[in-house]
């Protein structure tokens, strides 16, 4: 080999390094997490290894029964749908809405969208929002935490507008003229074109709902058969004798990251695509 | 009837951002001049709540770590996305498998991964510890979680975690460079670095801008996995000012008592909300200047 070819391919082996020891880093800890879950509690505490001896498939039998994440599995289920669904009805109405339509109005909604999106004072918010639920009689039920979720929508409303201009309006005036109208043309024409965007939105609702902590925490305090699975799984570190029980907490950590996995490793593109799109647009 | 039918399909979107958007912030904007601990009657006392926080060292501790917090994440993250948007930008094998590992934190519960870091990180059972123990490389457990250390720990994992999430806002802002810039820099003789500070880093310009302004607000926000790896501790080391304002309205785990300072709590989280403004604003108005110079 020549010294050209040395020094050529020197800066690309560095490069190459660099790739895949951040790689690494990034994966490390998810794989820690998956592989502790699969061993008994000594070889997490004290083992210093990274495969089981032997699989202690028990952990997850013993952490949805025992440790009640059966409950705090279907509660994130129930939230994270819900979420979604309603998230993405409100958010295709208004923006067919503003897209389409020119109203008086039309501007203040935008501007107040917009702002809700920069303006935060923490979790100042939760009291009121959560007196509220009281009012309502919600308090007693995840809908409350439903409805606070679907409320904060501001992102995924401009979200949606990007994909809305996608849609050619002579589709809409030709809807027109074979008689339908507002409603049916965003029934019939709207909502089937936006099919698509409808998937890749509703991933990145479903990603933060069944992520979100701070406000089922908040919400289920004093009703642990209420709690999702961040919630159930940050309160075991608080309850008696969770320092003998770690193995426990890493295959609940897995039944919250394992079905985000999952649907991450089909359609990884997807996710990223929506992300990237969030800031664009 | 038409004119009707448009405010029909925003009503839903309109009566929810009124009701839990606005109306929050101006209950806070109210009872941010009264004292209220959330039963009985709310007195109205002026400015009294602000006099309090000008002397409320705790809060004030925590605004600091706020930006040891918010610096320390921004100086290591920023440079790290954006050369490995740099690098992802360009066609090679593998390419896509790359950028589906970096992004893959993002996917998760920062909170359930605050739990993870909490069982590898620990002090006593960790599995860092145990690890560097074993190949010799530390000879005494490393206290990630003590007062020297918990700071350190805690950046690191906000960097673990936000490091794809850039990445990707950069490539996205990346594919807006034409190519044939940097094909008329190599014919010039141009160097990788070079290419990165005289062309890939001014024509990203406004994209830059936001990118790096939305990553400041974040940074500043953020709370959510602190409360849960630290809780604030050791001794307030990583407490920071929106954790602060949590506090004030609930107790942070089930054996710690509220506070329930709603008046006092709304103060702070208005006096924050000031901060992270008049932070984003400065660098907006800096990052301008900047660009002039150019």
């Amino acid at each position: 080999m020549t010294s050209a070819k040395m020094a050529a391919l020197l800066p690309k082996t560095i490069l190459w390094l660099f790739l895949l020891v951040t790689a690494f880093l990034m994966i490390f800890p998810v794989a820690l997490t998956l592989l502790g879950s699969f061993k008994t509690n000594l070889e997490v505490t004290t083992g210093a290894t990274i495969f089981p001896k032997v699989w202690q498939f028990v952990n997850y039998s013993t952490a949805w029964k025992a440790a009640n994440f059966s409950r705090f599995t279907w509660n994130s289920t129930f939230v994270s749908a819900a979420t979604t669904i309603g998230t993405l009805l409100v958010t295709t109405m208004a923006a067919y809405a503003i897209d389409r339509a020119n109203f008086i109005g039309k501007r203040f909604y935008v501007v107040l969208q917009a702002s809700t999106l920069f303006i935060t004072i923490g979790a100042v918010v939760l009291r009121p929002q959560f007196d509220m639920m009281i009012g309502l009689g919600l308090q007693k039920s995840l809908w409350g935490v439903v409805i606070i979720l679907i409320s904060a929508h501001a992102s995924i409303f401009f979200m949606l507008i990007g994909f809305f201009r996608g849609i050619p309006r002579d589709l809409d005036e030709a809807a027109f003229i074979d008689g339908c109208n507002f409603y049916s043309v965003f029934w019939r024409i709207v909502l089937p074109l936006l099919t698509p965007a409808l998937g890749v939105c509703g991933l990145f609702v479903f990603r933060g709902a069944w992520n979100e902590y701070i406000l089922p925490l908040v919400f289920t305090m004093t009703r642990p058969e209420l709690q999702t699975l961040t919630v159930g799984l940050a309160g075991l570190r608080y309850s008696i004798g969770s320092a003998s029980e770690t193995q426990l907490m890493l295959a609940g950590a897995c039944l919250s990251i394992l079905p985000m996995l999952i649907v991450y490793i089909f359609a990884n593109k997807s996710f990223m695509q929506v992300s990237a799109g969030a800031v664009k647009g | 009837m038409k004119k009707i039918q448009p405010y029909v399909f925003i009503l839903p979107s309109l009566l929810l951002t009124l009701a839990l958007g606005v109306y929050p912030i101006a209950w806070a904007l109210r009872y941010m001049f009264y004292d209220y601990a959330g039963y009985g009657t709310a007195t109205y006392v002026g400015l009294d709540n602000f006099s309090r926080l000008m002397r409320d060292a705790e809060y004030w501790n925590s605004v600091k770590n706020t930006f040891i917090y918010a610096g320390g994440k921004l100086i290591l993250t920023l440079p790290l996305s954006l050369v490995l948007a740099v690098i992802l930008n360009k066609a090679f094998r593998g390419r896509q498998l790359l950028r589906a590992i970096y992004f893959l934190p993002t996917i998760i519960s920062a909170s359930v991964m605050s739990i993870v870091f909490f069982i590898i990180f620990n002090a006593y059972n960790g599995m860092a510890n145990q690890f560097l123990m074993k190949y010799h490389l530390i000879s005494s457990p490393i206290n990630w979680l003590g007062a020297d250390y918990a700071m350190l720990t805690t950046i690191l994992i906000a960097v673990w975690g936000a490091v794809g999430n850039y990445m990707l806002l950069f490539l996205a802002g990346l594919q807006g460079i034409p190519n044939d810039l940097y094909e008329a820099a190599s014919l010039d003789g141009a160097n990788a670095s070079q290419k990165l500070f005289k062309i890939t880093i001014p024509m990203l310009g406004p994209v830059l801008q936001m990118i790096v302004m939305y990553a400041i607000t974040v940074a500043l926000k953020g709370y959510e996995s602190i409360m849960v790896f630290t809780g604030g501790g050791p001794y307030g080391k990583t407490d920071v000012m929106y954790l602060y304002v949590f506090k004030q309205f609930f107790p942070i785990s089930a054996d710690t008592a509220s506070l329930q300072r709603f008046g006092y709590g709304s103060a702070v989280g208005f006096a924050s909300a000031v901060i992270v403004g008049v932070v984003t604003a400065a660098y907006f108005y800096f990052s301008r200047k900047m660009d002039k110079i150019y």
